[in-house]
């Protein structure tokens, strides 16, 4: 983690915010992530139905989790695979370390995995003295400046070829030019020798299929396929909700997250794990470890409004179609997962409400997220079940609350709010300005800093209604007969078509 | 047959204008609206921050108001959004105002939703000279799924061109009380839906909620751009009438 | 393994087993129900129904997989024969002044005369090494070969499976791959390989499945496409018939 990170999410935002470079690479990545998504979701027919496809057969799947993860567990072990399970980050870490031990384990090598940056099994492994080296390229980067990722796909979108140079010339040992290609290339040769060397491959997992005890793992660097080919034990992390019941569910989900992700079509290995390696095979892990993780995912199973989360199939979309995202980048999250999917995640996952910082409020509520989820999770939603849970919980600021008192107190009775009115209209003599109003004091503070606010007209609709309606009396007749008509038929259509429903 | 005029409390006390449009451009087809004035707030600001009960009192006051009406026309797509998404969540735990709120999602409309979806009207007779660009709004278009509506009818008007704005689909950085909390992130938000709509360099920018564009209105006056802020019926009032609504 | 590693594996199998049902309890308690031990009826499996009946013959295969793999960055060549295909990799390893190729032990590619067409270089058959010594000449070497499996024209795909005739490494490690591909083996779908899967009996299962779909690839650097991060940079779908 890094070290100087602000610690207000307002803090974080503001640092973000001025960070011109950030703000750059964070709007051309994700537009760039976004254009790919755009056409790749239009040349797929029937996009839409594709979506509420996935999402059914993830809504079923995680109905019946606890009868496809025994399926999946099963299987796996038939097929050789040492299965672990762990309720904690602190226990997947033990296990890792207990793994690393039993197989005198000096290095290990990782294909990218968010739920390892979740449990920081990087620190745990230098903890034990085991090197711990990220493959994927923008993993690599980010392990060399000591930062975590900023999104889920390109964990390195806030560097620039400069600084990266700058990191991987002291790793090397020599001056190496800011040149993607030349860069590129020092990693290959690098990690080349970092994995014929390792003693451990350490992957995620994006999916697992029940009905073979496979994992699925997507990537485009080869990376993961490294990682599963050459050292000779394997452990992957899995969080407990990554299952699909079958492979011809996959064919759904392997159409959705490149696509989803960046446009892909598919990404250019998906490899498909069942066990350690045959005895007749010549690569491959001989021993295959697999740590099935919870960290707090089951505390949304029965939550009528965030079992949907468990849908996730970490593609990223969320995060690229979101405005404030765009503006802000991932570490102002600060938490492993960012954007919308992080701003809900990150409480979710741990529910004491008291702890949750203030990044639920981090959205202006869109809904640009879910329009892009490939499963259609109602991130919206649950921002806003998020925070009423916080309210519910006692947790609220005296400002916010005595505001909402206020709120209600003159929103119950249209008496009040017809004088609240005449009173504002009196108030705000004293702070017109050239016609608008520019003082930045109380709740007009923030917002004033970037608008200039309308004075309340001289009258509200409701003062002028009578003179409006005489006025309307007076200059038309009845209804149009063929007005008449399409109202009726509409209503009745409508009646119909509720029964219907029914 | 009683066709009800939900205001909204924004329309209500800053742009009445808006509200009044509406009014006008329906009575031109024998629509007399009519208006209960025990109407409030829908009871987003508190519901979206997480205040249900003040929401809820708030809430009560629209049910009331609508409970004999055949239909609900609003001049906004946010808060129709509220009564068609959120209000059965937030009476879930009360079947008498959950009856009630589920009648009414039925028979509220945002009103171009209205004009197109039952009415069946496109082409009102405006005519409207001017480069134009249209914002949709986020709670209209995603929440209430009025997307083509709004475009069809602005379409017809004569004389108007359209000019697509980039980005049309990203969020102006409203968001209620986000804008008030979260005001640096919604200040670049605002500020950077103002450079997409300063490129199309359209005379007039239009859209179907008042509270995306007092937000969008409130920017560019800082910066001092002369764009005319328009709601949609305001400007379709203007085109069939010759003149803009004048309220004395 | 000795027997000190043995124990703790037993050790920890013994302490997975008995978590493993409180895991699962777990989760029927907190979805509020018995536990669901009997296979659910799964009424959205797979694509959507009319997704099944999206078939293209073999000539459209063929060219919408070309067109795909040539826009991931990969190339594509079709030989009537695979003589033919074997005499054009022999001209490219020339081109390349390839050293050092791996090839799979595959009857196909046994079947061929590499010795004639391609003399001076040197050729290792997987499989027939010592296992630690083929891997780092597989990590070495200028030019893997492959018979791949399947293609699926829609995504663009080759498949290729482990065995111990059939290395992971070989399709992964050397700068250049070369998978050929008879063209009956071409499907449209991605399902229809997956079917291939489902249901296969474990004995017949293979370790390793592979999904290639292009060059290995990276946009990790300020967005700029680089090729050949830690895979092949350069691969060729050969597509035979």
């Amino acid at each position: 983690m890094r070290s100087a990170d602000p610690s207000t999410v307002q803090e974080r935002v503001r640092h973000a915010l001025s960070d011109e470079f950030l703000r750059n690479a964070v709007k051309f990545t994700t537009e760039r992530l976004r254009a790919g998504k755009q056409a790749a979701s239009e040349e797929h027919p029937n996009w839409e139905e594709w979506r509420e496809r996935a999402r059914q057969i993830r809504l079923h799947t995680i109905a019946h989790l606890d009868y496809y993860l025994q399926e999946f567990v099963e299987n796996a072990r038939a097929n050789g695979v040492h299965v672990h399970f762990a309720d904690t980050a602190e226990e997947a870490a033990a296990l890792t370390l207990e793994i690393a031990r039993l197989r005198g384990a000096r290095s290990v090598v990782k294909s990218k995995s968010m739920v390892s940056e979740e449990l920081h099994i990087n620190q745990a492994l230098e903890g034990a003295g085991v090197e711990a080296v990220e493959t994927d390229l923008g993993e690599y980067i980010i392990q060399l400046a000591k930062e975590p990722p900023s999104h889920i796909i390109i964990p390195a979108i806030h560097k620039n070829r400069y600084q990266i140079a700058e990191l991987l010339s002291k790793e090397a040992g020599e001056e190496l030019p800011p040149d993607t290609t030349a860069l590129a290339g020092f990693v290959r040769r690098k990690l080349r020798e970092k994995f014929l060397e390792a003693d451990i491959g350490m992957t995620g997992c994006n999916f697992a299929i029940a009905e073979s005890g496979s994992i699925v793992l997507f990537e485009n660097e080869g990376n993961a396929r490294m990682v599963t080919t050459v050292p000779k034990t394997q452990i992957t992390l899995m969080g407990m909700e990554r299952i699909v019941p079958t492979w011809a569910d996959l064919e759904v989900m392997a159409t959705l997250l490149p696509r989803s992700a960046t446009g892909q079509k598919l990404t250019v290995y998906m490899s498909g794990i069942s066990g350690p390696r045959r005895a007749e095979d010549r690569d491959g892990p001989e021993q295959m470890h697999l740590i099935i993780v919870d960290n707090g995912r089951s505390l949304q199973l029965g939550d009528p409004h965030f079992q949907e989360l468990l849908n996730c199939i970490r593609c990223g979309a969320c995060l690229n179609a979101c405005p404030v995202y765009r503006h802000i980048g991932g570490h102002a999250y600060g938490s492993t997962y960012s954007g919308p999917i992080g701003a809900v995640l990150k409480p979710a996952l741990n529910k004491n409400v008291a702890e949750w910082d203030d990044i639920a409020n981090a959205s202006s509520l869109c809904g640009a997220c879910y329009e892009a989820c490939p499963v259609k999770i109602p991130l919206h939603d649950m921002l806003v079940y998020l925070r009423q849970r916080k309210v519910e919980q006692g947790e609220r600021s005296r400002e916010e609350s005595t505001g909402m008192k206020g709120f209600r107190y003159v929103m119950s009775s249209h008496k009040r709010y017809g004088r609240a009115l005449r009173w504002a209209r009196v108030m705000q003599k004293l702070l017109l300005q050239d016609g608008v109003i520019k003082v930045r004091i109380g709740p007009l503070k923030g917002w004033n800093s970037y608008r200039h606010t309308t004075p309340l007209p001289k009258k509200s609709f409701r003062e002028g209604w009578q003179a409006l309606e005489q006025d309307i009396q007076r200059e038309h007749g009845g209804m149009d007969e063929r007005v008449r008509e399409r109202l009726r038929r509409y209503l009745e259509g409508q009646e119909k078509g509720s029964k219907g429903d029914e | 047959m009683k066709i009800s005029l939900f205001v909204t409390c924004l329309c209500d006390s800053l742009y009445p204008r808006a509200a009044e449009a509406m009014v006008r451009l329906l009575a031109r087809y024998g629509i007399a609206l009519h208006f209960p004035d025990v109407q409030t707030c829908c009871g987003q600001p508190a519901f979206n921050s997480g205040y249900w009960q003040e929401a809820k009192a708030s809430a009560h006051t629209i049910l009331e108001a609508f409970e004999e009406s055949d239909y609900v026309l609003s001049p906004s797509g946010s808060c129709t959004g509220m009564i068609h998404h959120y209000y059965p969540e937030l009476f879930a735990d009360d079947p008498v105002m959950l009856e009630k709120a589920f009648r009414l999602q039925k028979k509220t409309f945002e009103f171009s939703q209205f004009m197109i979806r039952v009415l069946g009207i496109q082409d009102i007779g405006a005519t409207f000279p001017h480069k134009v660009t249209y914002h949709p709004s986020c709670h209209g278009s995603r929440l209430l799924g009025v997307k083509e509506e709004p475009l069809l009818l602005l379409e017809q008007v004569k004389g108007l061109e359209l000019v697509p704005l980039p980005f049309a689909e990203d969020c102006c950085g409203f968001g209620g009380t986000f804008a008030v909390k979260m005001s640096d992130i919604s200040g670049a938000m605002v500020s950077e839906k103002v450079d997409h709509i300063l490129e199309t360099e359209a005379q007039v920018l239009v859209g179907t909620d008042m509270g995306c564009l007092m937000n969008i209105a409130g920017h560019l006056h800082v910066r001092k751009e002369p764009i005319r802020v328009m709601h949609l019926a305001e400007l379709l009032y203007e085109g069939v009438s010759g003149h803009a609504i004048s309220r004395s | 393994m000795n027997e000190a590693d043995r124990e703790v594996l037993l050790r920890l199998e013994k302490e997975s087993r008995s978590k493993q049902e409180r895991f699962m309890q777990q989760i029927a308690d907190r979805l509020g129900r018995q536990r669901v031990t009997e296979k659910p009826e799964h009424p959205f499996k797979g694509a959507p129904p009319e997704w099944h009946r999206y078939a293209l013959d073999q000539e459209e295969q063929i060219a919408l997989f070309s067109d795909n793999w040539k826009k991931a960055g990969g190339h594509v060549f079709r030989f009537p024969h695979l003589e033919a295909a074997k005499q054009f990799i022999a001209e490219k390893a020339e081109e390349l002044r390839a050293h050092a190729i791996i090839r799979q032990n595959q009857p196909e590619l046994n079947a061929l005369d590499w010795e004639r067409a391609m003399p001076d270089v040197e050729m290792v058959v997987w499989q027939t090494e010592q296992a630690a010594d083929v891997l780092r000449y597989a990590a070495g070497a200028d030019i893997g070969i492959t018979m791949a499996d399947y293609g699926v024209a829609y995504t663009g795909s080759l498949v290729c499976t482990s065995s111990g005739d059939q290395g992971r490494s070989v399709s992964l490690l050397p700068a250049v791959v070369m998978a050929i591909l008879p063209a009956e083996r071409m499907s449209t779908r991605l399902g229809e390989v997956l079917a291939h899967f489902d249901g296969r009996p474990r004995a017949e299962f293979p370790a390793g499945i592979h999904f290639i779909s292009g060059p290995s690839r990276s946009a990790d650097i300020e967005n700029d496409l680089t090729i050949g991060v830690h895979g092949p940079g350069v691969v060729f779908a050969l597509i035979v018939g």
